[in-house]
């Protein structure tokens, strides 16, 4: 299912490989907070490495998630069913952030699957593990509150969107700034996660195929 | 009035108590946060922060009612209501030091407790011992607002009201029906039907 690897236990091997995965985090953090070494230790000790296949599970609908994941490589979704249908709400890639978060983050069950689309590894660190940083090091407190104010942030600018922009605009907005997600993800779920019928994403990309535009609308 | 000062100490003692509800904060630390705290006082229905101006402070409401609300293609939609010991400002202005795009709006007299920008950022670099304070907060926020944002995508109008007017009886009362409606994303016509509904002694269950 997934290879779970501590590097604190003495088993481990630090390849290099893993000393990459580091520093793809570090440059991610680095836009939060300033850590030092040190202080990233403390993180790095409690993190483990997860690999998932295409199309698995991480977290189910009602189970708890107990992991916060940053994406070494791959993609994965975050979707609900209304009915019969699928909605997405989120899609992470390379160097971002996946998992149910509010779950996560209130110990309660989750309301969404969280499923790979591609073949996935990530850099995880378990709720109790997260906890113990947070006690050891106020950076990391502090890159806590920030990541979290993040969330909501991006919560809140991904709704006004909905609101604010009509189809077409949230349309030529997405792949103006995700071009890469176009070749990645199945149409079905971009048109899914901008919250349009497929039919109609399809006619847009046509469109665009046609005229490309570039950038922000 | 006389006893301004007896009042106002009584507000900062009541939010000192709210503000530990989410973490430990000390009499000493609040005494500390104490003078980065504005307390600001609005009239009905006055726009606290208007479209295009930048955020300048996050604000508690202390009494009264507010709501948040983006203005899009000459229509007005309701995104945040709040009552006593809610927070309300336009967040990615806030945060981001962009224009707001949306406005926020008092519904009846309002207090708040404000903090600006540059205070807030102070007030973490003096008093660590708030940072996790703030963390808990901007927790329960986002876990709060992921949970509204769910039951507007997963629930039936009809789910939505009921629970709505089940949880917060309080605001049906104090906020105008066309902001509740707006808020609830149901069209107006639909709210005042389910409002109907549930006066006419039927028990309605969720």
């Amino acid at each position: 299912m997934f290879v779970y690897l501590n590097w604190a236990e003495p088993t481990f091997i630090v390849s290099t490989l893993f000393l990459t995965m580091l520093d793809m985090l570090r440059q991610y953090i680095s836009g939060y907070v300033a850590l030092t070494g040190e202080e990233f230790t403390v993180l790095a000790d409690k993190l483990v490495v997860r690999e998932f296949d295409k199309r698995q599970l991480l977290v189910r609908v009602g189970e708890v998630e107990e992991y916060l994941s940053f994406v070494v490589k791959g993609l994965a979704r975050m979707y609900f069913h209304k009915g019969k249908t699928e909605m997405i709400t989120n899609i992470a890639r390379e160097g971002e952030l996946i998992g149910a978060s509010s779950s996560f983050l209130s110990g309660k069950p989750s309301y969404y699957y969280v499923e790979t689309l591609e073949p996935c590894t990530l850099l995880s660190i378990s709720r109790s593990n997260l906890e113990r940083a947070y006690q050891e090091s106020p950076k990391i407190e502090k890159l806590g509150r920030l990541v979290t104010t993040y969330f909501v942030l991006q919560k809140e600018e991904w709704e006004l969107e909905c609101m604010r922009l009509d189809t077409r605009e949230r349309f030529l907005r997405f792949i103006g700034n995700n071009p890469e997600l176009l070749m990645r993800v199945p149409q079905k779920y971009l048109a899914s996660y901008l919250n349009m019928k497929p039919e109609t994403f399809s006619r847009l990309k046509n469109h665009v195929k046609k005229r490309p535009v570039t950038g922000r609308p | 009035m006389t006893n301004s000062a007896a009042i106002y100490q009584a507000a900062l003692e009541k939010l000192h108590q709210y503000l530990q509800g989410y973490g430990p904060l000390t009499k000493h630390e609040f005494r500390e946060m104490e003078p980065y705290i504005e307390i600001r006082e609005f009239d009905k229905r006055v726009k606290v922060i208007h479209e295009g101006e930048v955020e300048r402070y996050l604000n508690i409401v202390a009494q009264g009612l507010a709501r948040k609300y983006l203005p899009v293609r000459n229509k007005e939609i309701t995104i945040q209501l709040a009552s006593e010991g809610h927070m309300i400002h336009s967040e990615l202005s806030f945060h981001y030091r962009v224009p707001s795009r949306s406005v926020v709006e008092t519904i009846e007299p309002t207090v708040f407790f404000s903090i600006s920008y540059d205070s807030l950022e102070q007030l973490y670099e003096q008093i660590p011992g708030i940072e996790r304070l703030g963390r808990l907060l901007i927790t329960d926020l986002f876990i709060k607002s992921d949970t509204k944002y769910f039951n507007q995508l997963r629930k039936s109008t009809r789910e939505r009201f009921l629970e709505y007017v089940r949880t917060h009886p309080d605001m049906v009362q104090r906020v105008p029906q066309k902001y509740l409606a707006s808020f609830l994303n149901i069209k107006p016509e639909t709210f005042s039907r389910l409002k109907h509904l549930t006066r006419g002694g039927k028990t309605l269950k969720g």
